[in-house]
């Protein structure tokens, strides 16, 4: 049913049939952090007084607020059509200024990231999400797009891998780790689990990699091989063997204690080639085969894990992983300062917070990078529980929401680019609230439109404001 | 399964599988930290990283009686650099000129380049709080704030300067015992300690900021501060510069000439105890430093300088007078088997002198024999106290109380109890304590009762703060204190006084040598045996301790001042020989740095004055005549509003009479000096030249010519 409504200039067109819960959620948030901005910078406005508002990092935000302001208004006037349309060269451009950055940015931190230009810099790396956003949907909505297919698949990672490689050449890992969000679209367009499985196992085997030695790991994954060949077993040996296979593991466990690792796993090596000869037996060798790869590809990647880590991994980025994984290992005066500093200052913030401007910490420069990736501390200690917890409420229900405006999407176009969306968001919003929480490795990403920087705004501007343009017109799809 | 279904499924995967627990974990993590462990976070936060800490007050000065610093704070600022708070177009853009001037002024070891790649590597690093240099003043500290970047101050330059105080003595070692000092982990000592509180004000407190808690570095947060630090008061010291200094160079001299173990001097102002001057020196592996408060803090057995104490006894008692006659035994007495000898040459032949000649000479076994004759046994002459009744004397005489001087430390004098077992009292100790032996006295305490006599009796509380001043107002005035009106009766302190004097005046007196010719002092010389119990009877196994205790001038007592030596290992050990000289060095040499010690060379009868004598007919200004007569003690007459005026003798004083010049024609100014003929002729708009010197003699336009801004010279004589 089509409502003729009187549309009353160009506040009606901009506004008008617009899914009021998504854009609340994103002016909300916007405002939200520009007050958090303030209040971090407020000692800069206090120096430099009201005339100096503008050259404070609260003024800059706010003059980016009503750039992206313009920007999004711009879209909402503008013909739906033309992201479909110009999604690949939109793509293609966003590929060039990455190219372009490399040669003409300037270096800031060690990363050449940046364009600068009289005072403002902009990051490329944040239009190449939302250029990849429209890529990668453009692709995945084509007729002739099957996932089932390996060239469909290597032109997906294709599309993905150009943007994070030319980001790793800045190199700026955190941004390239963000496009592995688009798994997320993957998955939704029926890429096969099997990948999600292997690659979840493998990840998690790396992690276990990281924290404990090799040998342990492949003691227990032969264990586990081992167990799972003894319950595929007949019901009459199954008893006998899953009794031998506990024997095994807690002789295991107690030789592993005296420094006999290595005879142990020789000896699970040889019980599985047994349990595995009886499994081919019984007519399931391929299952031990299986297991047999697994055990060997997962050992091999236990091991790389351990390899890398103590041999390739420089004294910093270890420290960085064991911030993460094994925080009791670190020194609470070295490598864990930066994460005790922003605990200190999210834990200070106790229930009700301190209050608005009345953050010390976060004031004091006392996190590092308290307006941009750590800004999630400053919303802790001076809003405290509560305010850190309508933060991730808020981000949770625009996730949520975006997935409804996907679902509700007669374009396959406009669909992928929402889960597209609800995937970059959602990987900014864990990894960055995450880290400061010791949750996540710190992964220098920005929360999206709290975060101080421009780039970052204005490209979670565009890809919301495309969102709920196409949103706005679904029915005319 | 079919498709849609699988897509369902799988968005539910999406969603509850991966989304809702990422948040959950998230919301978890968050009432963790904020709920669970939040009181601890709190307390870090509160605790290690942000904290009141203490700020230090200035502290005030030590001044000398004059206002000379002694002990002050200079203030200096350790310098530091917090690369990271400049945004990055403004360290950007002082970058350059920012290394230029690091590497001129202040990091020399850095070539601009060089300076540059430290900044920028700074900028990059972590620690927020670079040391760049360290105790500059604080004019180096102004220059290196107006650097580019650094003059945008903490916050948005990144500079920080940080303020310390140091103490300082301008004078050096000059009364550094005395001044003395508080120090972290050592006892307080001197000035410094006894007034601690006053010069230390009141701490302040003030929000820090840790920057590195491994290094526990604090940084202050700016604008911040809750409560200012309240600056010390000064104390101001009755040490007086010059005599200080005199007394410091003498015997430092003597400490060096005779090798000695410690030597003291102290100059203590006889009618108010005011201590002048007050020097240590003891013995280090560097030479003689001011280790110890000898002074003050160390009591030994004074020997020969306590034999005033013992006559003064005897003359309060009216058992001898000066002329009487007493027994010496050629020099050498046995009391209950210990033998007491003189060292004076002169008893050797006699076998009674006078008490005067005993007194001069130091005689042990005169002053001893004495003693024990009026003192020795209980009888119907000592109101049968015996012994008792001498020592009341010394305890009238305050002997056996510390004087209470205001810095800590003070050693308490030890003089045994009549017939005490529990001092050990023997058949021995009369006799001996009357020489100044069986007794302890710091040579504060024994300069205290010199000083009473020198007082004509009235014995002063030594004291060495005369003032706590605040911003140059006194806060709060000491003044001199009595500790004993009268410590005996005026003639046997007359008495005294004679003795003293002939010590140094007579010509067997143990002093003579020393006697000055400008001015005449009185004093006694003392040579005390130290550690004698432990040699086998040895003179020199334990060495001496050579003493001079005396006050000049003698006539009308000015200054006291002992000075005593312990174990001279050079250049002899009797008090005359090695303390004597050090004493008439600082006498010598206060008497010339205070022209008021002079006599009077005017002296007499008023001057008078008549016409005939008084000189008159001088031409000036009327005001200069005022003010010359009002330092010759004349009272003019007259009071004229005249530039010019003349001066006529008139009576027993001088008038001062009104001329008037006049004022459109050229006056006469011949008899004028030349200041007030210059500011005549030049205010009616005369040029004026000059040649000679005196008054004017002649001038060039003869007076009445009317002006007309002529050029007029001027012919002095």
């Amino acid at each position: 049913m089509r409502r003729r409504r009187q549309q009353a200039g160009v506040g009606g067109a901009v506004l008008g049939r617009i899914d009021w819960m998504t854009f609340c959620l994103f002016l909300g948030l916007a405002v939200i952090g520009w007050m958090m901005i303030f209040s971090v910078s407020y000692e800069e406005y206090r120096q430099l007084g009201p005339s100096g508002f503008l050259s404070t990092s609260a003024g800059k935000q706010a003059i980016w607020l009503g750039i992206c302001g313009g920007i999004f208004a711009f879209i909402m006037l503008f013909d739906h059509k033309f992201w479909q349309t110009f999604a690949y060269p939109v793509y293609a451009f966003s590929m060039l200024m990455l190219v372009l950055v490399l040669f003409l940015g300037t270096n800031i931190k060690g990363a050449t990231s940046w364009f600068s230009f009289g005072g403002f810099s902009f990051q490329p790396s944040e239009l190449a999400k939302f250029g990849t956003c429209l890529g990668v949907s453009a692709f995945l909505s084509a007729y002739s797009t099957d996932l089932r297919n390996a060239r469909a698949q290597l032109t997906v990672l294709g599309l993905l891998l150009v943007p994070m490689l030319l980001i790793l050449l800045q190199p700026d890992a955190g941004s390239a780790l963000v496009f592995t969000s688009f798994l997320v679209v993957l998955f939704r367009q029926g890429l096969s689990s099997t990948y999600y499985i292997v690659g979840g196992l493998s990840i998690m085997l790396l992690i276990l990699g990281l924290v404990f030695p090799p040998l342990p790991i492949m003691i227990a994954l032969a264990l586990l091989g081992t167990a799972v060949l003894a319950y595929q077993l007949p019901a009459q040996y199954k008893g006998y063997a899953l009794g031998g296979v506990a024997v095994l593991g807690a002789g295991s466990y107690f030789l592993y204690g005296l420094d006999y690792g290595w005879h142990v796993l020789g000896a699970l090596a040889v019980a599985f080639l047994v349990a595995a000869f009886a499994a081919y037996q019984n007519r399931n060798g391929r299952l031990a085969f299986l297991l047999a790869i697994f055990l060997l590809a997962g050992s091999g990647l236990a091991y790389a894990a351990s390899y890398g880590f103590n041999q390739v991994l420089k004294p910093h980025q270890q420290d960085r992983i064991n911030v993460w994984l094994q925080p009791e290992k670190c020194d609470e005066r070295g490598s864990l300062y930066n994460l005790a500093q922003s605990k200190t200052a999210i834990g200070s913030g106790g229930l009700e917070g301190k209050g608005f401007l009345n953050g010390t910490m976060t004031k004091l420069n006392y996190v590092p990078e308290q307006s941009t990736d750590f800004i999630f501390c400053t919303i802790g200690e001076e809003q405290g529980f509560i305010g850190a917890m309508g933060i991730v409420v808020l981000f949770l229900l625009l996730m949520l929401r975006i997935t409804v405006l996907a679902e509700r999407q007669r374009s396959a176009f406009a669909r992928n680019y929402a889960y597209c969306v609800a995937g970059i968001v959602f990987i900014h919003v864990f990894i960055n609230i995450g880290m400061t929480m010791g949750l996540m490795p710190i992964i220098g990403i920005p929360l999206p439109l709290i975060s101080k920087g421009g780039s970052s705004l204005l490209g979670f501007t565009l890809m919301i404001a495309v969102l709920l343009k196409m949103d706005k017109h679904r029915m005319r799809a | 399964m079919d498709i849609k279904n699988e897509v369902l499924y799988r968005v539910y995967f999406l969603l509850f599988g991966i989304v809702v627990p990422a948040s959950l974990a998230l919301v978890y993590r968050t009432v963790e930290i904020t709920v669970f462990e939040g009181s601890r976070w709190r307390a870090e936060g509160e605790k290690r990283y942000l904290d009141y800490r203490t700020v230090e007050a200035d502290r005030g000065n030590i001044l000398a009686a004059d206002g000379n610093l002694l002990a002050t704070s200079i203030p200096y600022f350790d310098l530091y650099f917090d690369a990271k708070a400049a945004p990055d177009e403004v360290f950007e853009a002082n970058l350059d000129t920012l290394a230029h001037c690091l590497a001129y002024y202040v990091l020399e070891d850095y070539t601009v380049g060089g300076a540059r790649e430290y900044l920028v590597s700074l900028r990059e690093g972590n620690n927020r709080y670079v040391p760049l240099r360290q105790k500059v003043s604080y004019a180096e500290k102004k220059f290196i704030e107006s650097f580019p970047l650094f003059r945008m101050g903490r916050n948005r330059g990144g500079f920080i300067a940080e303020k310390r105080s140091e103490r300082k003595r301008p004078f050096g070692i000059l009364a550094q015992r005395t001044i003395g000092y508080v120090r972290e982990g050592a006892k307080p000592v001197g000035l410094e300690g006894a007034y601690d509180e006053a010069l230390g004000g009141q701490p302040g407190q003030q929000l820090m900021i840790c920057v590195d808690p491994s290094k526990d570095l604090w940084m202050p947060v700016d604008d911040l501060t809750v409560i200012e630090p309240e600056s010390g008061n000064d104390i101001k010291t009755t040490i007086d510069l010059d005599i200080q200094d005199i007394t410091e160079q003498a015997l430092s001299r003597a400490v060096n000439v005779h090798d000695a173990e410690w030597g003291t001097a102290l100059v203590m102002e006889v009618e108010t105890g005011a201590v002048r001057a007050i020097a240590n020196l003891g013995r280090t592996k560097q030479g003689w430093w001011e280790t110890y408060n000898h002074a003050v803090g160390t009591a030994t057995e004074p020997g020969s300088t306590f034999k005033a104490a013992s006559v003064l006894a005897m003359l309060e008692d009216g058992y001898l007078a000066l002329d009487d006659s007493i027994r010496v035994f050629e020099g050498r007495a046995e009391f209950y088997e210990e033998v007491m000898e003189d060292a004076s040459p002169y008893s050797y032949r006699l076998d009674s002198v006078s008490l005067r000649e005993a007194f001069e000479i130091s005689s042990n076994v005169g002053i001893a024999k004495a003693v024990e004759q009026f003192y020795g046994e209980k009888n119907r002459r000592n109101g049968n106290e015996g012994a008792a009744r001498f020592i009341r004397r010394l305890k009238q005489f305050n002997l056996h109380q510390p004087v209470g001087i205001e810095i800590e430390g003070e050693a308490n004098p030890y003089i045994k109890e009549a017939y005490s077992e529990e001092d050990y009292w023997s058949g021995t100790t009369l006799p001996w304590m009357s020489i100044g032996y069986e007794l302890e006295l710091t040579p504060l305490q024994l300069l205290t009762f010199y000083n009473a006599v020198a007082n004509n009796g009235k014995m002063m509380k030594p004291y060495m703060v005369s003032a706590v001043e605040r911003n140059g107002q006194v806060e709060e005035q000491f003044y001199p204190t009595v500790l004993n009106r009268r410590i005996a009766s005026k003639e046997a302190v007359r008495q005294l006084q004679e003795l003293l004097l002939a010590v140094v005046e007579n010509e067997q007196g143990t002093a003579h040598k020393l006697q000055a010719a400008e001015y005449r002092f009185a004093g006694k010389t003392g040579t005390a045996q130290v550690n004698y119990k432990k040699g086998p009877r040895g003179n020199s196994i334990g060495g001496h301790q050579a003493s001079f205790v005396g006050y000049f001038p003698a006539e009308s007592p000015k200054y006291s001042c002992i000075v005593v030596i312990n174990k001279p290992r050079r250049g002899g050990f009797y008090g005359g020989d090695v303390a004597g000289p050090v004493f008439r060095e600082i006498a010598d040499n206060i008497y010339r740095a205070k022209p008021q010690l002079h006599p009077v060379l005017n002296m007499g009868a008023e001057l008078a004055l008549d016409e005939g004598s008084l000189p008159g007919f001088s031409l000036g200004d009327p005001a200069d005549f005022r003010s010359l007569m009002e330092q010759l003690e004349i009272r003019p007459y007259g009071e004229p509003e005249t530039d010019v005026s003349v001066l006529r003798p008139k009576g027993d004083s001088l008038m001062i009479e009104p001329r008037t010049l006049p004022e459109d024609v050229v006056p006469s100014v011949v008899g004028l000096g030349l200041r007030d003929a210059l500011s005549v002729l030049e205010n009616r708009g005369l040029k004026v030249s000059v040649e000679g010197v005196g008054k004017v003699a002649r001038q060039s336009i003869k007076p009445g010519t009317s002006i007309r801004g002529q050029q007029i010279k001027l012919y002095l004589r």
